[in-house]
């Protein structure tokens, strides 16, 4: 039989942790957490941009083609206003080469073409989006770069490469993250070109503020 | 006649204050962070293999959280106490093994996997947050949920 002081201290213990648990999962759902920098090569504008947008993407969905193309007028419109970091967000379920795509990115990146050859995988992600075999665009996107295509083939198999995707991945996981695109605009979530595009609408009173 | 406070008991008080908050930041910032990251970085120590660390990367931010927390609060203090020791006690033979290997361990882990402390600097602040714990447990019960509960 235990005592009452024993049993307060036990249900003060109780709500201690059950307030706590909640705390940190609402706080994970409302992108309170910290967020690892992309590398150089996959952000885009100044660190000190009053617009700060994290894409989670995938190169093989066609949602992710389409905010891709909006994000690039943003970027000419509002130029040194925003800076926009990429996280990959394979969804390998659905897109069986989408971590490779996101590999091979991260590897033209290296030899500095991330973007060029980010916007050749969207363009093309009908073709090797769903291809039976190794998709062989992977190579010629590279090689019309004029990449080392054998330098990518060993960047892209490195541990240090896949960890960095998984990374991503696994951010987005903890930050409730289950569809593509989806973006994060100082902080505030938006899934989908349409949400996008409705948080850019508050782009100009954000830019106003700041100045 | 007043009661006057032992200067003792108020820094017993925030000794308390001082280890269980930082083991309440350690563990929520590694919490809020996804575990894959806290994962590779025990891995880093060479104690566990991928499986195991992952599992431990699960589990330990939210042991950490509770253990702070509890003892922040002053709830079963002697206990919630003694297990912070244990733990910080568990961390530096971790951290001392990984230093006599010479292990290229080139982040810690304590504070997420994006803090660079050295592994010298983490044993260090380890043994003041130990030494802290001394007179947290001596004389920093007096103003606990512990006493609270205790004179009802």
């Amino acid at each position: 039989m235990i005592s009452k002081r024993t049993a307060r201290l036990t249900a003060l213990s109780a709500t201690l942790i059950f307030v706590s648990t909640t705390a940190v999962l609402l706080a994970r759902q409302l992108n309170l957490g910290p967020t690892r920098p992309a590398p150089d090569f996959r952000t885009f504008g100044p660190a000190a941009a009053a617009v700060q947008i994290y894409e989670y993407t995938d190169f093989a969905c066609p949602a992710c083609r389409h905010a891709a193309l909006a994000l690039e007028d943003m970027l000419k419109i509002y130029g040194p206003a925003i800076r926009l970091s990429f996280k990959h967000y394979p969804l390998n379920i659905i897109h069986p080469w989408s971590m490779a795509a996101a590999a091979y990115a991260d590897c033209a990146g290296e030899q500095g073409k991330f973007r060029d050859y980010a916007a050749m995988l969207f363009e093309s992600q009908g073709k090797w989006g769903q291809a039976k075999e190794k998709p062989a665009e992977f190579e010629t996107f590279a090689k019309k770069l004029g990449l080392d295509w054998e330098k990518m083939q060993a960047c892209s198999a490195a541990p240090a490469t896949l960890k960095a995707v998984k990374f991503d991945m696994a951010e987005g996981n903890v930050k409730g993250v289950n569809a593509t695109p989806t973006f994060f605009i100082n902080g505030k979530r938006a899934v989908g070109g349409g949400q996008l595009l409705e948080q850019a609408r508050k782009f100009d009173a954000l830019l106003r503020k700041a100045r | 006649m007043s009661e006057k406070t032992d200067p003792k008991e108020i820094f017993g008080l925030l000794a308390r204050l001082a280890v269980g908050g930082v083991f309440i930041y350690s563990g929520v910032i590694k919490a809020l962070s996804p575990a894959e990251e806290f994962a590779y970085a025990i891995e880093t120590y060479k104690v566990l293999g991928a499986g195991p660390s992952l599992w431990a990367a699960y589990a330990v931010p939210w042991v950490e959280l509770y253990a702070g927390l509890l003892l922040a609060a002053g709830v079963f203090t002697r206990w919630s106490g003694l297990f912070t020791a244990a733990m910080l006690v568990f961390f530096e033979v971790l951290l001392a093994q990984a230093w006599s290997r010479g292990l290229p361990v080139t982040s810690c882990g304590c504070f997420g996997a994006g803090s660079s402390n050295s592994l010298a600097y983490e044993f260090f602040q380890n043994l003041v947050f130990l030494a802290l714990l001394w007179p947290a447990l001596r004389r920093g019960r007096s103003f606990s949920a512990d006493a609270v509960v205790g004179k009802e």
